[in-house]
C-alpha cells in the first residue's frame, strides 16, 4: 500500500506547475552534475586525454587493457575492498554498541556524548588527518606515547593500511551513532513491553526485537558508507601517499595520482567507471541482501 | 595632484638609486647615458617637481649588460592598461615587489597579482589559458612544462642574448626561440648542524669530500643512549630522497635517460647509489627508518646532524628552525676526482607570456619578462628569495648570495651540475614508490628498479618528452 501523501490528488494548475518545475530542475541538476560526468568519463576512457593541454588522442581499448593488467590497480582494489569492509564494520559495531549505550536509561548527560561522538564527524577531514599524522609519527607520536612502542605507523607495511583504517574509524563512527540513536527512538516501546512480560533477556530483545528494527538504518549506514569508503582518498593523500611503496594504494587514490598528477585523464576515466560499477553493483546487492530496498 | 607628483618623484629617485647600486647597468652616468643613446635631462631645474618628475624619467640609465631595459621608453604608449599576474603562494611580497618596481616606473600600468595555491595553480592556470581573458603573465614552474608550453608565447628577447647571460638558456631553447629560461639553479647540498659538529671533536677539515669519508663523519656524528637507542642520527634521508636519488648515478658518468629519451634506472650506477644509502643505516647504524619520517624537519629540530637538502631547505631552516646551526659542505662524490658532474639541478623558472591574452597585454608581459631580466637587482632579490645559484653570469660573484651557505659551496663546480630537463612527475614518483619498497618493505635493489623502470618507460610512451642530458658541457663524458 502506497503512503497516501504520494497519492494524493493535485489540488490546482499552479500546483502542477510548480511540482513540473522542481521534477525538471532536479532532472537537469541531475543530468549537467551527475549523469553528463559520468558519460564524459566513459568516453573519455577510450582516449588519451589531458583537458589541461586540450589533449584528446584516440586509444581505442588501451586504458582498459592497461588497467586490466595493471599490478597496481588490482592491488588497489583488493586494498580498497579491505579497507571499505573493516572501516564499515567497526563503524557499525561501534556504532551500534554506543547508541546502545546511549539509549540506555542508566546513562545520564546524553547530549554531551552525542555532542562528543559527533564532533570527529563534522571536523574537517584534511585537517584532524594532519592532526593523526603527528599522533602516528615514531619515537614522538602520541600513539607510540601511549603504548609504549616505537612503530613507524605510516612507513611501516603491517601497520600503514590500520592507520588509516583508525583515523577514519574514529573520525565516522559518530554518523553511525546518531543515525542508529534515531532509529532506536522511533522504536515501537510496545514490542518491548510485550517481550520483557515474555520473559527475554537483554540480549534475546537486542538480537530479535532491536536489530531487525534497526535493520533498514543499518542498510542505510552501511550503504553509504561503503560508496564514501570506495572514494577515500585524502588520508592516503596526507598520512602516506599510498606507501611504503604501495602498500596503502585505494582506488581513489590512484584515480587522483593519474588525473591530477600524470594528468592522465583518460586511464583515470577507465579507472574511474570501474570503481563507478563496483559501486553500483555493490549497493545493488545490498538492495538484494536487505530486500527490503523501497523502504529506504 | 602635487602631492601625488611629489610621491611620484620621491619614488622615481629611489628607483633610480636601486638602479644605479646595480652594477650592471652601463649607463650609470648622464655621459654614458648619451652614450647609449639616452635623452638628456632637457635643462629644467628640479625645484619643479611635475616637470623635474619628467626629466627624472628621462634620465633613468638603461639597464642590463646583453639584455637591456629602457625604463624611459613608454609601455602601451603610456596609456592606461590592467593585466594579470599569476604566481603560487609563499612568494607574495617576492611577486608585489616586482610589480611595484615596474610599476614605478610604469605608472600607466596596473599590475593585478593573483595568488593560488601550489596545486590547484596547474590546474587553474592552463584552463584559464585556454580562453583570451586569461593571465597576460604567470609564474612558471618547468615540472609543468607539457601543460603550459601550448599556451606560452615566445620572448621577443634574442635566444642568443638570453644564452649570453643566463646559464642553462640554450636548454629551453625550443626551434630558435626561448619561451622561459631559469633565473636560479637549485640542487642539493649537504647541511650540517655546526653545534653537533662542533661537539664531535671535527673542524673544517674533515668536511668530507667522497662518500667514504662522509660515512666515517657520519659515524663520529651519531649518538645512542646506553640501551643503544639512537639519540641523534649522524644522517638522515628519512621521509624521501628520491629527488637526490635521481641525480646521484650521474656521479659515476651514468646519465638517467637513454638516446631516446627513456630512463634507465636499473645499471650498476643507481645500485650502488642505493645499497651505500641503505648500508649508512644497517651497516653503520647512523640512523633507522623508525628515527622520524622527515629529515629536514629532524635536522631543524635537532635530532639529525647531516641532511642532504636543496637551497629551498636554507630558507626553511631560517623561518621555521633559526636557532639551528647550519652550514653547508658540497655533496660527496664516490671518489676524489672530478665526477662527470656532482648532481642535478633544476631551474627556477622565468615567467610565461600567454600568447592568448590580448596584443596590448602580451607587449606589456613582454616589457616586465625583459625588465625582470635586465635588472640585476631584481635577479637578485628572486635568488635571495629562494635561495637559488643565479643563473645570471653577472651575478655568479655577488658577495651577498655567495654568503648564502647552500649558493656559495656551488660556486667552484656549478659547470658540473647537470640539467636533465623537465623530468615528468611519474619519474620522482615511481621512484619515489622504487625506493619505500626497498627501504621499508626489504624489496630487492634490482627487483625494485627493474619494475620502477618499466613503469616510468610505459608512462613516458604517452609523453613528449626530451631529455635535455646531451647538451649537458661535458655530456661526452657519460658513460655509454
Amino acid at each position: 500500500m502506497k503512503p497516501a501523501a504520494i497519492s494524493a490528488p493535485l489540488r490546482s494548475r499552479s500546483e502542477v506547475a510548480l511540482r513540473s518545475i522542481v521534477v525538471c530542475f532536479l532532472i537537469v541538476f541531475f543530468a549537467v552534475f551527475y549523469l553528463l560526468p559520468v558519460i564524459a568519463v566513459f568516453i573519455g576512457s577510450f582516449f588519451q586525454w589531458n583537458p589541461l593541454k586540450n589533449q584528446m588522442i584516440y586509444l581505442g581499448l588501451d586504458n582498459w587493457v592497461k588497467l586490466l593488467h595493471s599490478e597496481l590497480f588490482w592491488r588497489a582494489v583488493g586494498n580498497t575492498f579491505l579497507f571499505a569492509a573493516v572501516a564499515t564494520f567497526f563503524r557499525i559495531v561501534l556504532g551500534l554498541a554506543l547508541s546502545n549505550a546511549l539509549f540506555s536509561k542508566l546513562i545520564k548527560h546524553k547530549s554531551v556524548y552525542r555532542v562528543l561522538y559527533y564532533i570527529p564527524t563534522i571536523t574537517p577531514l584534511v585537517a584532524v588527518t594532519f592532526v593523526w599524522k603527528f599522533i602516528f609519527a615514531p619515537r614522538i607520536g602520541l600513539l607510540n606515547q601511549m603504548l609504549g612502542t616505537n612503530i613507524n605507523w605510516l612507513f611501516d607495511g603491517k601497520y600503514a593500511m590500520a592507520a588509516i583504517l583508525i583515523l577514519t574509524i574514529w573520525k565516522d563512527f559518530g554518523y553511525a551513532v546518531i543515525m542508529l540513536l534515531g532509529g532506536l527512538y522511533s522504536r515501537p516501546e510496545e514490542c518491548y513491553e510485550s517481550a520483557e512480560v515474555d520473559g527475554a533477556s537483554a540480549w534475546q530483545r537486542f538480537r530479535y526485537l532491536t536489530l531487525p528494527l534497526l535493520k533498514p538504518t543499518i542498510l542505510f549506514v552501511v550503504i553509504t558508507s561503503l560508496i564514501s569508503y570506495f572514494q577515500t582518498y585524502i588520508p592516503v593523500l596526507v598520512l602516506t601517499q599510498g606507501g611504503p611503496g604501495t602498500q596503502t594504494y585505494l582506488a581513489s587514490y590512484l584515480i587522483y595520482e593519474e588525473a591530477f598528477s600524470k594528468y592522465n585523464f583518460g586511464y583515470a576515466s577507465a579507472l574511474s567507471f570501474v570503481l563507478f560499477l563496483m559501486i553500483a553493483v555493490l549497493t545493488g546487492v545490498s538492495f538484494k541482501i536487505s530486500g527490503k530496498g523501497d523502504s529506504l | 595632484m602635487k602631492v601625488k607628483n611629489h610621491g611620484l618623484f620621491i619614488l622615481t629617485l629611489a628607483i633610480m638609486s636601486g638602479l644605479t647600486a646595480c652594477g650592471a647597468a652601463p649607463a650609470d652616468t648622464p655621459e654614458q647615458s648619451a652614450q647609449s643613446g639616452q635623452t638628456e635631462p632637457d635643462g629644467e631645474t628640479q625645484s619643479q617637481p611635475a616637470d623635474v618628475n619628467e626629466s627624472a624619467e628621462a634620465a633613468l640609465p638603461i639597464m642590463g649588460d646583453v639584455i637591456q631595459y629602457d625604463p624611459n621608453q613608454p609601455v602601451n604608449d603610456g596609456n592606461d592598461i590592467d593585466i594579470e599576474f599569476w604566481y603560487w603562494t609563499g612568494a607574495a611580497n617576492l611577486f608585489q615587489s616586482l610589480a611595484d618596481q615596474y610599476q614605478a616606473v610604469h605608472p600607466n600600468v596596473h599590475i593585478t597579482l593573483v595568488e593560488n595555491p601550489y596545486d590547484d595553480y596547474w590546474t587553474k592556470l592552463p584552463l584559464a589559458l585556454q580562453g583570451t581573458d586569461g593571465p597576460a603573465i604567470f609564474n612558471v614552474h618547468n615540472s609543468q612544462h607539457d601543460n603550459l608550453i601550448g599556451y606560452l608565447a615566445p620572448y621577443d628577447i634574442p635566444a642568443e642574448d638570453l644564452e649570453a647571460e643566463f646559464v642553462g638558456a640554450s636548454g629551453h631553447e625550443i626551434d630558435g626561440k626561448i619561451y622561459y629560461t631559469d633565473y636560479g639553479l637549485m640542487t642539493a647540498t649537504m647541511y650540517y648542524n655546526v653545534d653537533m659538529w662542533e661537539a664531535a671533536g671535527l673542524t673544517e677539515a674533515d668536511i668530507p669530500k667522497t662518500w667514504d669519508e662522509f660515512r666515517e663523519v657520519a659515524k663520529k656524528l651519531t649518538i645512542r643512549d646506553e640501551n643503544g637507542h639512537l639519540v641523534q642520527a649522524g644522517f638522515s634521508y628519512n621521509g624521501g630522497i628520491q629527488g637526490d636519488v635521481l641525480g646521484m648515478q650521474y656521479q659515476y658518468g651514468q646519465n638517467l635517460f637513454t638516446e631516446d629519451n627513456k630512463v634507465t634506472l636499473n645499471n650498476d650506477a643507481m645500485k650502488s647509489v642505493i645499497q651505500r644509502l641503505q648500508d649508512m643505516y644497517h651497516i653503520d647504524g647512523v640512523c633507522d627508518y623508525n628515527f622520524g619520517n622527515n629529515s629536514g624537519d629532524n635536522f631543524g629540530q635537532g635530532t639529525v646532524a647531516m641532511y642532504l637538502g636543496w637551497g629551498f631547505m636554507t630558507n626553511v631552516l631560517e623561518q621555521n628552525f633559526p636557532e639551528t646551526h647550519f652550514a653547508c659542505f658540497e655533496i660527496p662524490t664516490p671518489t676524489a676526482d672530478v665526477p662527470y658532474a656532482y648532481h642535478r639541478y633544476n631551474g627556477e623558472s622565468t615567467f610565461g607570456v600567454n600568447k592568448n591574452a590580448p596584443a596590448d597585454q602580451q607587449t606589456v608581459a613582454q616589457d616586465i619578462i625583459r625588465f625582470f631580466l635586465a635588472n640585476d637587482e631584481i635577479q637578485k632579490e628572486f635568488c635571495l628569495a629562494n635561495a637559488v645559484f643565479p643563473a645570471k653570469t653577472s651575478l655568479q660573484n655577488d658577495n651577498d648570495l655567495l654568503a648564502i651557505p647552500s649558493i656559495s659551496v656551488l660556486a667552484d663546480h656549478i659547470d658540473r651540475y647537470i640539467w636533465p630537463g623537465t623530468i615528468p612527475s611519474t619519474v620522482e614518483d615511481n621512484v619515489k614508490i622504487m625506493l619505500e619498497d626497498v627501504f621499508y618493505n626489504g624489496k630487492d635493489i634490482t627487483a625494485a628498479l627493474s619494475d620502477a623502470e618499466q613503469t616510468i618507460n610505459e608512462d613516458l610512451a604517452n609523453l613528449d618528452f626530451t631529455s635535455q642530458e646531451p647538451m649537458y658541457k661535458y655530456a661526452s663524458e657519460a658513460l655509454q
